[in-house]
């Protein structure tokens, strides 16, 4: 049980020593993450209830087009977003409810 | 610091693409053991990446994935995944065993022995970088397995976008993400070794005249696969910068190709093909889109190449002898295509949805000064039996096969491969060395 315990901490410690090190990039990871978060919270709220296509969504959301397809094609890929009908020369997307938090990529 | 130990073996296999993964197979198949040194996190190479091949338009991955599984569950093979090759001495003395070789393994930060590559990992991480394997035109998490039929299936931490937020090792079943993991430095030995390390294109970024790669919709050949192969980025062909479908698209051939300059005055032997090839595989896709392809000569030089190009023509798919000058941003998200027209009438421009750069190969390695291997004045690795025996270089014992020697297609790639083991493997026969 001792032994357990000094293990514990001196993975604290070592992880308290890393993350010293790393201190540059876990603050840019974390800045990115924030942002990467606000946007795909938007993109869900924008999508509640409707289907969109990338335009619309992107003017909706006010992002850029290019970034709302990176995101919608990320979403897609881990089963958050599936796409829907054609509309013009896009395609709608839509969340994939009812919401699965347990992620599974598409096949 | 303590010398690693030295792992021998008979050959030693610089690549895991499909050249080298042919070579090994060859050798694992008659006894000899090999190790193939791998710089990305999954061998493959660039064959795995690609959509289909041309002329049969047969499933690349379908042709790949059985070669990689082989590979990795064959007796006589070993795979050194995510390395760096940092020399390659020869040791001519009598009791020497001929190639000496320092590679690197990159930390992963997950124990491979530990992992079962459930991807738990991938699904919780919060946070979302360009997914390169898809040509950076969708996003995967900071942690991840590099695509689904990676070999072998472990995810990779990418460090320089990493919280160290611990979600990833609190959901891991086996404990297996390693946060501390560090570089590991090893010794291998071995008779003989072949260099397989395949191509890249030059990268549009330097080209001026095509927007530097900024112009939005413009993109090169290695992106069009992606868009194109069934576990695509989008999973069908849209554009990168607002999801339409386009209605129409432009092959650009010879972008940095036969043009000195760019310091790349050969022919890259297969941009006709993969153009034609992927021009078709668009009007399947796509059967409204008007599909143009401006060329200055089609060098259709394999067995049903010229057959593949009269189909394109009977397809639809519209050629243009011109040479493009510039690609300017367009409306709506266009691409304008200025070009000349080798026939004499003149310059004329012309819109389109998107823009494909069919960009020159250049090799995917530089020996220098990892290697003495000498290199012809294109930069590929020289044969000193260019006519008759193509696989040999200026070093006894080291081999070459495929793009690493020069562009050229798959079918080539694997004879050459083939040709590569059996020369190794009467090296060894004959030599003390390999007794």
């Amino acid at each position: 049980m001792e032994t357990m315990d000094t293990d514990k901490a001196a993975k604290k410690a070592a992880m308290k020593d890393l993350r010293a090190q790393r201190k540059d990039l876990i603050e840019a990871a974390s800045l990115q993450m924030k942002k990467q978060k606000k946007d795909i919270k938007a993109i869900e709220a924008f999508l509640t209830g409707r289907a969109a296509t990338i335009p619309d969504i992107a003017q909706g959301i006010g992002l850029p087009t290019d970034k709302t397809l990176w995101y919608i094609a990320s979403l897609k890929k881990y089963g958050r977003i599936v796409e829907g009908s054609k509309a013009g020369a896009f395609f709608n997307y839509a969340l994939n409810e009812p919401a699965n938090n347990t992620e599974q990529e598409e096949v | 610091m303590v010398s690693p130990d030295i792992k021998k073996f008979d050959t030693l296999v610089v690549g895991g693409g499909i050249a080298g993964l042919q070579a090994a197979l060859d050798l694992g198949d008659q006894g000899y053991t090999v190790a193939v040194v791998e710089k990305d996190a999954s061998i493959g190479g660039k064959m795995i990446r690609l959509s289909k091949v041309f002329p049969t338009l047969d499933c690349a991955s379908c042709i790949t994935t059985p070669k990689m599984s082989a590979a990795a569950h064959h007796e006589n093979i070993t795979l050194f995944t995510y390395c760096d090759l940092v020399s390659l001495d020869t040791d001519e003395s009598a009791n020497g065993s001929g190639i000496n070789c320092r590679i690197i393994q990159r930390p992963r930060y997950v124990d491979p022995v530990k992992c079962i590559g459930c991807r738990q990992c991938e699904y919780i991480c919060p946070v979302h970088v360009p997914d390169m394997e898809q040509g950076g035109l969708s996003a995967k998490r900071a942690i991840s397995i590099p695509f689904s039929n990676a070999i072998p299936q472990l995810p990779i931490l990418d460090i320089e976008h990493c919280m160290l937020c611990g979600q990833c090792e609190k959901v891991c079943p086996t404990n297996a993400i390693d946060y501390f993991q560090q570089p590991e430095d090893m010794m291998l030995s071995a008779n003989t070794a072949i260099v397989t390390t395949g191509f890249e294109l030059l990268p549009v970024k330097t080209f001026v005249q095509y927007g530097n790669g900024s112009i939005p919709n413009v993109v090169d050949a290695l992106q069009m696969e992606r868009l194109l192969a069934p576990h695509g980025p989008y999973n069908r062909v849209i554009r990168p910068s607002d999801g339409m479908e386009p209605d129409s698209i432009a092959y650009v051939q010879c972008a940095g190709s036969r043009d000195k300059s760019h310091g790349v005055p050969y022919c890259s032997r297969v941009c006709c093909m993969y153009a034609i090839k992927q021009a078709m595989l668009l009007s399947g896709s796509l059967p409204l889109a008007d599909i143009t392809i401006y060329y200055m000569d089609i060098r259709a030089f394999g067995k049903g190449y010229e057959q593949f190009y009269q189909n394109a023509k009977a397809m639809g798919i519209e050629f243009v002898k011109a040479k493009v000058a510039r690609i300017d941003q367009g409306d709506n998200g266009s691409a304008t295509v200025r070009y000349e027209r080798q026939d004499g009438s003149g310059t004329a421009s012309q819109d389109h949805d998107l823009v494909v750069l069919s960009m020159g190969v250049v090799p995917g390695w530089n020996p220098e000064p990892i290697c003495a291997v000498s290199k012809s004045t294109d930069h590929f690795i020289t044969s000193i039996k260019p006519k008759i025996s193509p696989v040999l270089t200026s070093i006894n014992g080291v081999f070459v096969a495929g793009a690493a020697a020069g562009p050229k297609d798959i079918v080539d790639t694997i004879t050459e491969s083939g040709s590569a083991a059996m020369e190794a493997a009467k090296f060894m026969s004959n030599s003390p060395r390999g007794n």
